[in-house]
């Protein structure tokens, strides 16, 4: 499927020399000199790594359908996190290089959403937030006032966050899984 | 289509109201004169790389086709060849198929200013001038924090488009000037060509590899002398390969566009039939050109430059905002 540039919208997927990406940002820009233009942010599915590239608003892009698909997360390796699709059985391995710092909170057994394009898992689409519970924290020292002071806490999938001083054992908090960000308890 | 009141966007709003007010104060200062103008216009300039708003005025089963205006430069030199001297318009301008953006939007302000008896190199200092008057207003002090960078006002930094090219995207003079060779050199770069034009690619390759260098040494960066198919209304250097033109830009953004303006009526009326041409082909509104612009011109349009700036961009960069719309209290997104 081919669509001019300047359709290009947030989500989107398309191939780009050769390999597919991800559309992250897209904003039309006209220099006034010259053809209107589409600035892009793009990440790469395979590297996870983000570009900028500017589109003439008129070039013919071609768009990969990539279809996102929930199933349940099995397992890791050093390579790969493994996925069940639950309406088939069949089972799936997605790298872990794009899939980054969010596969640090992914818990087994739990649903995620899996891209597939062709059958071939090739990312996960991140979740907003991931609900985990506390596994090790430090007290809180009582009259330690300081607000906004935060502590290292270790969550259940083995990843530790900075959590503010009131949170304990025990607790399940709110993350963000691609900043590793604390937003909220339970 | 929603009608969003944006009230969080007060205060810098208010900022945007004294940057208006420190325009309108310098300027009257240097003696321009304010004119108010139509927004509507039987008649345009034709400009290729411009959509406009059609609408009609109806009266009895009649209708006749009016324009919004994208631009005030077919008014102002208009008056300019009428001797109203130095002159400027601060107001709206419209532009379709421009979707918003973080620069852009469909409905913009933009200030418009000629001044007599200079050209452009001589318009910058006057431009700098401004910038640093507006920042002492705001601030007290020439100089301003952008997104947590400092700019200052007292000097520009200079590049020429050629040593931008050559700097940042490794295209030399001799590739820049040569259409054939500079849409090899793209294609080298990995750039689609296929299909398009080396005014096309010079504006890709603008976009992706220079302009996020620009203005970002601590002063405003402005980039001038573009090749004449990017000439506009602007005069010819001596070269006879690059226009008297400049752009200013400051963190990356582009704030402002001036030519030493075109006086030859016959130049004039060639470049209009090549963009009236060029709009067709680009299945562009059809519409009127304004014949009496040439007229006027032939009256004789006195030598002059004039800069075209957008003002929500402009006044971004004095509230810190990181887009147009953080500076509006009704925002409607196209």
């Amino acid at each position: 499927m081919k669509t001019r540039a300047g359709n290009l919208k947030k989500g989107e997927f398309v191939k780009y020399q050769n390999e597919t990406w991800q559309v992250q940002k897209a904003d039309f820009y006209s220099p006034g000199k010259g053809s209107a233009m589409m600035k892009a942010k793009i990440k790469n599915l395979i590297t996870g790594k983000n570009i900028d590239y500017t589109f003439k608003s008129n070039e013919d892009v071609e768009t990969v359908s990539v279809e996102s698909v929930e199933m349940q997360y099995l397992y890791k390796d050093m390579e790969n996190l493994y996925f069940m699709d639950e309406r088939t059985y069949n089972q799936y391995s997605v790298p872990l290089e794009p899939v980054g710092e969010a596969a640090k909170f992914l818990k087994e057994g739990e649903k995620y959403f899996v891209y597939l394009s062709n059958e071939k898992a090739l990312n996960i689409r991140p979740p907003m937030s991931v609900r985990l519970k506390i596994v090790e924290v430090e007290e809180a020292d009582k009259g330690d006032t300081v607000s906004g002071a935060k502590k290292p806490a270790k969550l259940e999938t083995g990843v530790t966050v900075m959590v503010p001083l009131f949170v304990k054992v025990g607790e399940t908090i709110i993350v963000n899984p691609e900043t590793g960000e604390y937003t909220g308890r339970e | 289509m929603k009608i969003k009141t944006s009230i969080q966007n007060l205060e810098k709003y208010k900022i945007a109201l004294k940057v208006e007010q420190a325009i309108h104060e310098f300027l009257q200062k240097k003696t321009y004169l304010k004119v108010d103008l139509p927004i509507l216009s039987p008649s345009l300039i034709p400009e290729s790389y411009l959509e406009i708003f059609e609408t009609k005025f109806r009266f009895f089963g009649k209708a006749k086709n009016l324009y919004l205006t994208p631009s005030p430069e077919l008014f102002l030199k208009r008056l300019l060849a009428d001797g109203t001297g130095s002159n400027y318009y601060l107001g709206k301008c419209f532009r379709n198929s421009e979707p918003s953006s973080k620069l852009h939007s469909p409905e913009f302000t933009m200030l418009e200013m000629y001044k007599l008896g200079t050209d452009y190199l001589k318009l910058a200092n006057e431009v700098l001038e401004m910038l640093k008057f507006i920042a002492i207003k705001i601030n007290n002090k020439t100089e301003i924090i952008y997104q947590g960078n400092k700019f200052n006002f007292l000097k520009w930094e200079k590049i020429s488009v050629v040593r931008a090219f050559e700097k940042y995207a490794l295209i030399g003079k001799e590739e820049l000037f040569n259409k054939e060779r500079f849409i090899l050199k793209a294609k080298e770069k990995r750039y689609n060509i296929k299909n398009f034009t080396y005014e096309d690619l010079f504006s890709q390759i603008y976009v992706q590899e220079i302009e996020p260098n620009l203005g970002r040494n601590g002063y405003p960066t402005m980039i001038y002398d573009y090749p004449k198919e990017f000439a506009a209304l602007a005069k010819l250097n001596n070269d006879g390969k690059t226009a008297q033109r400049f752009e200013f830009y400051i963190d990356g953004i582009e704030l402002g566009d001036c030519y030493s303006e075109l006086t030859d009526w016959e130049e004039q009326e060639k470049r209009f039939i090549d963009e009236a041409r060029k709009r067709k082909e680009m299945g562009k509104t059809n519409h009127p050109i304004d014949k009496g612009f040439i007229e006027a011109l032939k009256y004789g349009l006195p030598e002059s430059s004039g800069i075209a700036i957008g003002f929500e961009r402009l006044a971004m960069i004095f509230a810190d905002a990181t887009s147009i719309n953080q500076l509006k209290l009704i925002n409607i997104d196209l």
